[in-house]
């Protein structure tokens, strides 16, 4: 274990080249708590490379302003997003974990490529000490690995830090979980393997050097871990139900089933509540279900209420195979990030003391449990891929939200309204220059967001034309927009898609925008699409 | 010539109307289709006049415009012609035809079109490069003279096309380079008199099903993309000519009516899957060798000017023709001073 204690110290450059205005990049996976009141940690994975964002937020008359950000890459041989985050339908492979973990800062999982490229190589963790360091510590993979069938079986999936003795518990799925003791200090740290003898009830220590026989009927995966807030105590969601280890031994804790594979532990809010998340997947998908304790005796599965506060026998779980992407507590509310497999259904649901509730009528799909989108927390349709609670200011805790595409979204008010926060060229006054972001569509579907300012309240008609100048589509016609010092765009309506007005996916080629305002100024951008069929 | 004012201009306002009416119901919109470098013409001459050129055995590239025009060629020529259009489009076109034998005439066209600065901005709203993609359309033609006033012309015709974007595409290994089968179409043009031709253009016939130019795209190498169809809709375009004078200066009127079929289909006789246009365009030689022209291509204005001339070289005479042409796209209220164009005849 000499390796881990020197560590490996790699401070990675500052890569300014690709560091883009606010955040390294608006495909952001991770939002966490940052190193003071009123900043953000953010980390994105870019086309190229990924990287972490400390973003510096304040509440304004008009919502949240980013006030400074700083990016730092970890280049493009490392990320802290696999490939399979979105297909995987493994429940605990399907969100990027963390932790804030003292002075190894916020922790987030490291994988490198594998052998035909695609990063599913789990090689250990990021210790993000700063947004000027980012630090590659790496985990030996178990003796065992040549036993498992891919390596991703021995992902971290979860982080629990325990400030008392100043050590990370990472949650690695077959190889155990490991304990990384920086009790003498983040450059001396101690990292000690242990796996679950379910027979035993016990941690059983990997002996250093030694091939250690795994057997599934005799171990289980630990697939997330959390620390108990008030007794210390490490709480293990593993394949066969949830397990509490308090220094000595490890107790199956016979409120959940220990048939069942616990994917998910998460502690917080107040009062206090513990809600752990079943999910498998079957041949109908994954079926998933939240459970709640406020004790840590009983957990009661989580129930879902209508508008009404009535239960309903149906819940989100019944329509897609959703999976808990991240939680945030809020005082008595806990704001549960969940995702759908491939990521086309995502949002959050809202838990409070009596359940999940609906915020629209039923609808067959289950969208009423979820806040996206159609609820304002993005302004564009994008995934939401993480949630978190976090000091905005001394006395307002702010929530905030990753996307696919659309950088962060913040919100001051628990949820209320909610400001996206993302990379933004500047733009020309009274549609002096008009930005198609992305500027090529490469399949249908891909919405290219029409970028135009204007300095005062306006009517906006944006038309498509083809290279010979006929019309294909009106996007709007005559609709109100604020005056913007950023941009106008309302980006619910002012995107194109590559459809022609009848629906039909205008063929591959060049097109050109034009936007026109009530004042008489009109500006043209242009846009390219692959095409469709 | 009243009558034929007064018959031009309505044909102008019913073509107009009817583009109007089918432009709400039809099911599909004509910029959305593949060929547009077709549709936007060829010839410098031809654009100062709306655009019209099937019924006129002077027009040129004739490979392009109507390939029986070659089965009237007396000798070899050439043209070459460049416009450069609002929003950095730039376009041209070159072509070169000859006489083959007593009746017969071949002939190669090559018209492009292209836009000098696209910002490839990715998602991040980066500019992450400035991109010069083009698009190109092929014609070779063939004509065989049956009379001394008919002619009948067969091209076959391709499209390349480079989007130019690859380099700029991160985390996609996106094609750049596109073509096109070849599409054949068909012409016939007839010298009435010396007053009237006509002509009749059949475009983008194909060996696939239902006789459609229609093909598949991969728009990546590695298949992260999904593949894309072109389908470049079959065309008919009927032409009518008339020649006549008006205070002694030849006048000439060209009028064309054009139906795009939006259908994947061999025939389709729903109204909505037809998109019709026209064209019609007036000249007047008003002084020796000097034209003007005026016309107008679906709602488009167009204005154009000629100069006729002969340059002696050694024993010959060589005669060239210089056009200028000014286009207003109505629809995008787009203005376009800068056509020019050379058509030269070898003696």
């Amino acid at each position: 274990m000499n390796f881990f204690k020197c560590g490996i110290l790699l401070a990675v450059a500052v890569s300014q080249g690709l560091a883009a205005e606010t955040l390294f990049s608006n495909w952001t996976f991770k939002v966490a708590p940052g190193s003071k009141t009123g900043k953000l940690y953010v980390f994105s994975r870019g086309d190229v490379a990924s990287g972490i964002t400390e973003v510096t937020l304040k509440p304004t008359a008009h919502g949240i302003t980013a006030e400074k950000s700083k990016q730092i890459s970890v280049g493009d041989s490392m990320t802290a997003v696999h490939d399979g985050i979105f297909r995987d339908s493994w429940a605990e492979r399907r969100r990027t974990p963390s932790a804030t973990a003292g002075e190894l800062g916020l922790v987030l999982p490291m994988y490198a490529a594998d052998k035909s490229g695609s990063f599913q190589d789990p090689s250990g963790f990021f210790s993000v000490r700063s947004a000027e360091r980012v630090v590659e510590t790496p985990l030996d993979p178990p003796s065992f690995a040549d036993d498992l069938d891919s390596a991703m079986i021995y992902a971290s999936t979860g982080f629990a830090y325990d400030s008392a003795s100043k050590s990370l518990w990472v949650a690695r799925g077959a190889a155990g979980v490991t304990h990384y003791d920086i009790s003498g200090g983040p450059n001396h740290p101690e990292a000690t393997d242990y796996i679950l003898n379910k027979k035993e009830a016990k941690l059983e220590k990997i002996p250093t050097g030694k091939h250690y026989s795994y057997k599934k009927s005799k171990n289980a995966s630990i697939l997330s871990v959390a620390v108990h807030p008030k007794t210390g105590d490490l709480w293990l969601a593993t394949e066969k139900g949830l397990w509490i280890y308090d220094g000595k031994s490890a107790q199956s804790l016979k409120a959940i089933d220990t048939t069942k594979r616990v994917t998910g532990i998460w502690m917080g809010g107040k009062p206090f509540q513990m809600i752990a998340e079943v999910s498998k997947p079957e041949k109908d998908g994954v079926q998933g279900s939240l459970w709640r304790s406020t004790d840590g005796n009983k957990f009661k599965k989580v129930v879902f209420l209508d508008t009404t506060g009535k239960a309903q026998k149906k819940d989100v779980f019944a329509n897609s195979s959703y999976t808990v992407s991240d939680i945030a507590f809020l005082g008595n509310k806990a704001f549960i990030a969940v995702s759908s497999t491939g990521g086309n259904e995502s949002g959050y649901l809202l838990l409070d003391s009596a359940g999940i509730r609906a915020w629209e009528t039923d609808e067959d799909d289950g969208s009423q449990w979820l806040n996206g989108f159609e609820r304002g927390v993005t302004d564009r349709d994008v995934g939401i891929t993480s949630i978190t609670a976090f000091p905005l200011t001394s006395k307002i805790m702010g929530l905030a939200v990753s996307t696919y595409g659309n950088g962060i979204s913040v919100s001051a008010d628990s949820g209320a309204t909610w400001t996206p926060i993302l990379n933004r060229a500047k733009l020309s006054n009274n549609l002096g220059s008009i930005r198609m972001v992305p500027s090529v569509i490469t399949e249908v579907g891909v919405q290219s967001l029409v970028s135009y300012k204007v300095g005062k309240p306006s009517k906006i008609t944006i038309e498509v034309f083809s290279y010979d100048m006929r019309k294909v589509r009106k996007i709007v016609k005559d609709a109100p927009r604020e005056a913007d010092n950023s941009r106008s765009t309302y980006p619910k309506e002012d995107f194109w898609d590559g459809l022609d007005d009848h629906g039909r996916p205008c063929t591959m080629g060049i097109y050109y925008v034009r936007v026109k305002d009530n004042h008489g100024n009109v500006g043209w951008g242009k846009v390219m699409t692959m095409g469709g069929r | 010539m009243k009558h034929l004012l007064n018959a031009a201009l309505s044909t102008i306002l019913a073509l107009a109307a009817a583009s109007q009416v089918y432009a709400i119901e039809r099911k599909a919109s004509l910029g959305g289709f593949d060929g547009f470098v077709e549709r936007m013409g060829a010839g410098t001459r031809e654009m100062g006049r709306g655009n019209t050129g099937t019924a006129d055995t002077a027009s040129q590239p004739g490979a392009y415009w109507n390939p029986a025009i070659l089965g009237f060629r007396e000798n070899t020529n050439y043209t070459l012609n460049a416009d450069k259009r609002d929003l950095d489009r730039m376009g041209g076109n070159a072509g070169i035809e000859t006489k083959v034998g007593n009746r017969m005439g071949v002939g190669f066209a090559m018209l492009y079109r292209g836009d000098l600065a696209f910002d490839v901005v990715n998602e991040d709203d980066e500019t992450v490069g400035t991109a010069t993609p083009y698009f190109t359309m092929m014609y070779l033609g063939f004509a065989y003279r049956a009379t001394r006033r008919d002619a009948f012309g067969l091209s076959l015709s391709m499209s390349y096309d480079n989007l130019d974007i690859s380099e700029h595409m991160e985390g996609y290994e996106v094609v750049d380079d596109y073509r096109s089968p070849v599409t054949i179409n068909l012409g016939w043009l007839r010298q009435w008199n010396n007053n009237w031709s006509t002509s009749v253009v059949i475009r983008n016939l194909s060996f696939s099903e239902n006789l459609s130019a229609k093909w598949d795209r991969n728009t990546s190498t590695d298949n992260t993309l999904p593949s894309t169809e072109g389908v470049r809709p079959k065309i008919l375009q009927i032409g009518l000519g008339y020649r006549s004078h008006v205070m002694g200066k030849p006048v000439y009127a060209w009028m064309e009516a054009i139906d795009y079929q939006v259908a994947d289909t061999l025939l389709a006789f729903d109204p909505q899957l037809h998109v019709w246009t026209g064209r019609v365009g007036f000249e007047c030689d008003i002084i020796e060798g000097g034209t003007v022209r005026v016309g107008m291509d679906d709602l488009d204005f167009t204005f154009g000017l000629g100069y006729k001339f002969n340059v002696r070289i050694g024993q010959k005479k060589y005669l060239f023709d210089v056009n200028y042409a000014l286009l207003y796209e109505s629809e995008a209220g787009l203005w376009n001073p800068l056509s020019f164009g050379l058509r030269g005849f070898f003696p």
